[in-house]
């Protein structure tokens, strides 16, 4: 400012910062450099001692089934943290996120169990003061989508309510969303017991089991709608009917996948005999070395030189076979839970065991199906927000909501409108959540995400939201979302160490990363 | 400058503004012309801010009339004076410093491809016309990506500035737009009044403390003191003598002398 005089003008300061300087001046730029090194390390320590690899794909945390669980994991965490985040640039929190999850799981749960009903309580004086129970409507039988449509409105009203109160009172939303995390979670408690064990309250489990497998209900030629598990359990007379009508080449190829299967296990059984018998006579032959005994060790030199393993001869692939191998195919007649709850990628994820032969685990079998589906909803939702936060009015709305309140409201920005909205729209989040984990694991349980709101906030923070608000990118909650799901599992594959240090890991990186956000968001306010 | 010869663009008629029993403003009558900057001058407290809230729709005026272009006017929201051609610009600005200098000039009403808060936003546009009508006042960004925390101080209110005049305001008005900043960047944002003031067609309130200020800018001057006018007067027909005494609030600069020397 008070320079002295020169041809310098202001514009001028702004040019001569270097690219450099303006890439680190990107709040991602932190976050990305701790998640490529998780990357690293979860590549790095998975593989076993001793097997020396440059393959990172080569150790658990990257062969197939360490991929599908791990982003599972990262997916669901990313989904609620995008509803956090977005709500947090605009200036509010959400602690509510958590409860919201246990509150919607069990409330889908409970109607796909139990079906919906709106029920009166009045008050009778039939044989004395009692409180009766008239029902309107009861609906049993209700699909996935009516079961997710029912628990939105629950929830998508108490986000809204939750957002209502925070604008109209000008409380603080930390307050106000605390007395959501509560009377979520004890309502969620409260009703799970009452439908588990009516009339005795306190008695009833606060979970909900027994419903199908809703994603594997399969339309079987024949025999109408049935869970995937009992069309494979049908009677070898049902199954061979059923493949009556494959067509050849379906049968083929079916069988084809079969045979390769069954040779790869035959293989790998032959392989582990032969390590097991090798092994002790190895241990044998460095005794007799060590000892001195030449003799010995030539004749066990010997006999490992000769050593023969019989081969494991492939199992016969019958038709009753490739009839279960054909009811895995059948299109899911749920696609809605399947959407949620089912996986995707399988093509890829097939292809990559058979002919790639990288999807596979000691046994020969195929490791992984596919990825859980929630990794596909996680995707569309953060390429939705990211859109919506960096390239539409909305998104200058809810920048401009958290950065400067009176600002926007004096440019004629609904604040309200735009904080209530994100309000719902984190409950939203949350309901996804949900949906994903009941249709995936077919039950629901009062405890369901807990803590889940500090994660969800923990990885929006070190993805570079700063909890004042206004500032922060999708990408960076992305990140965040990376860094707290593999912090996990980098950190328990690291020999000699007790797992829990991702705790402490993280709880440095939280710090870290709100230090370096404030002082990205001081530089860029010009207080630096 | 454009004088007497047009019409106001706009003037008031004996406003009156009684906070409960308090008489923040005591029938005050002013006229702005187009062309022309208008310094409003007075002690604290003396009725300014509250005039001009009247005048940009924030507070309804107890008795009195508007006229902007010679029709009257009432307004219930600030939305309704700035749909009527008045542009203010406060102290703070309504600036988000951490977004860009595009985002700030269109927020509120950015230009996107389709309607609704979903649309998307024109960008290449937007910041060609952020930039554009920045330079037309005087200032040149280098970047209109730049967040806005990155400027100085007077380039933030030309900024304020600039968009109030490409969302169509006839009548500016400035709120102390100097009084926060360094030498430098006074002068810098009296260059852009000065360029406001050349465009000929719109009608600029100043309000302001400095003096000298206002002397080197203002075409006419109207002083306040108490919630009345005490004073009225083009540059010319004020003396510097009397600019100085009338800022005290009407006082002889003897009396204060006088009353300092106690
Ligand atoms: N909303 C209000 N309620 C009550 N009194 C007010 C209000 N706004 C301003 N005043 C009073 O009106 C008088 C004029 O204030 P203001 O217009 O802010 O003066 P200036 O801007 O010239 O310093 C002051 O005495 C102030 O206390
Ligand atoms: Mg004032």
């Amino acid at each position: 400012m008070n320079q002295s005089a020169s041809t310098r003008k202001e514009s001028d300061r702004l040019a001569s910062k270097s690219w450099l300087k303006s890439l680190f001046a990107r709040p991602e730029i932190g976050p990305i450099g701790v998640m490529l090194l998780l990357f690293g390390m979860l590549g790095y320590f998975s593989i076993p001692a001793g097997e020396f690899s440059l393959n990172p794909f080569a150790g658990e945390g990257f062969n197939a089934l360490g991929i599908r669980n791990n982003l599972r994991v990262i997916a669901q965490l990313g989904i609620i943290a995008l509803g956090a985040g977005l709500l947090i640039i605009a200036g509010e929190f959400d602690l509510s996120i958590g409860s919201m999850i246990g509150f919607a799981g069990a409330c889908m749960a409970m109607v796909l169990r139990w079906g919906f009903a709106i029920v009166i309580p009045y008050i009778s004086f039939e044989g004395g003061m009692h409180v009766e129970f008239f029902t309107l409507i009861h609906i049993t039988d209700i699909s996935p989508i009516g079961a997710i449509t029912i628990t939105m409105c629950f929830t998508l009203f108490f986000g809204w309510l939750q957002g209502y109160i925070v604008v109209r009172s000008g409380l603080p939303s930390f307050i106000v969303t605390l007395g959501g995390l509560f009377f979520l979670r004890g309502l969620t408690e409260v009703s799970l017991r009452a439908f588990n064990h009516r009339p005795d309250q306190t008695k009833g489990a606060t979970t909900v089991t027994e419903l199908p497998d809703i994603k594997n209900i399969i339309d079987v030629p024949g025999h109408g709608e049935m869970e995937r598990d009992a069309a494979k359990a049908l009677s070898e007379a049902d199954l061979m009917a059923i493949l009556k009508d494959v067509p050849a080449d379906t049968i083929a190829s079916l069988t084809e996948r079969l045979q390769y299967t069954a040779q790869r296990v035959a293989d790998a059984k032959t392989q582990i005999m032969a390590a097991k018998g090798v092994k002790p006579l190895e241990r044998a032959l460095e005794n007799a070395i060590e000892s001195g005994n030449t003799v010995m060790a030539d004749t066990i030199r010997n006999k490992i030189e000769t050593f023969v393993v019989t081969p494991t001869v492939p199992k016969e692939i019958t038709d009753i076979d490739v009839a279960r191998a054909y009811i895995d195919t059948i299109g899911s007649a749920r696609p809605v839970a399947n959407f949620f709850g089912g996986d995707i990628l399988q093509p890829i994820f097939d292809f990559l065991y058979f002919p790639v032969d990288w999807n596979t685990n000691n046994f020969g079998n195929q490791f992984a199906p596919g990825l859980y589906s929630c990794v596909m909803i996680w995707v569309i939702l953060a390429l939705l927000c990211y859109v919506v936060l960096s390239r539409t009015q909305a998104g200058n709305w809810i920048y401009s909501t958290g950065g400067n309140l009176q600002a926007a409201k004096a440019n004629g920005v609904p604040t309200d409108r735009v904080k209530i909205s994100l309000f719902v729209f984190s409950a939203f989040c949350a309901t996804i959540f949900a949906t994903c984990q009941v249709f995936e694991v077919n039950t629901a349980d009062a405890a369901k995400g807990n803590l889940k709101e500090l994660e969800a906030i923990a990885a929006a923070v070190i993805g570079g939201i700063v909890m004042t608000g206004g500032f922060g990118t999708v990408v960076g909650i992305i990140v965040g979302a990376f860094i707290f799901g593999l912090a996990k599992e980098a950190f328990f594959y690291i020999p000699g160490i007790d797992g829990s240090f991702y705790r402490v890991f993280l709880g440095l990186v939280i710090i870290a990363s709100a230090l370096l956000n404030e002082n990205i968001r001081k530089r860029i306010m010009g207080a630096l | 400058m454009a004088a007497n010869t047009t019409e106001p663009l706009i003037e008031t008629k004996g406003l009156v503004k009684n906070f409960g029993s308090f008489t923040a403003l005591n029938g005050v009558d002013l006229q702005v012309f187009p062309g022309e900057v208008h310094a409003l001058l007075g002690d604290n407290g003396a009725g300014k801010s509250t005039l001009i809230k009247i005048l940009s729709g924030v507070f309804k005026p107890t008795e009195g009339e508007i006229f902007v272009e010679g029709e009257k006017v009432s307004f219930t929201s600030p939305r309704d004076a700035t749909g009527a051609g008045i542009g203010t610009v406060y102290q703070d600005l309504a600036l988000n410093a951490l977004t860009s200098v595009t985002r700030n000039f269109f927020l509120g009403r950015e230009m996107t491809h389709f309607p609704g808060p979903f649309g998307i936003l024109k960008t290449a546009e937007m910041d060609r016309i952020a930039t554009e009508e920045m330079a037309k006042i005087g200032i040149n960004v280098a970047d209109p990506n730049q967040p806005v925390g990155t400027m100085s101080g007077g380039q933030r209110q030309t900024l304020a500035i600039a968009r109030a005049i490409y969302f169509g305001a006839k009548v500016l008005i400035l709120d102390e737009p100097t009084s926060a900043l360094g030498q430098k960047q006074q002068m810098e944002v009296l260059k852009t009044i000065r360029k406001v003031q050349q465009f000929g067609d719109i009608a600029i309130i100043l309000i302001t403390h400095n003096e000298i200020h206002a002397r080197l800018i203002a075409d006419r001057f109207t002083f306040l003191s108490l919630g009345e006018v005490i004073g009225q007067g083009t540059s010319k027909d004020l003396e510097g003598d009397d600019i100085k005494r009338l800022m005290a609030g009407g006082a002889e600069i003897g009396d204060l002398a006088k009353e300092l020397a106690v």
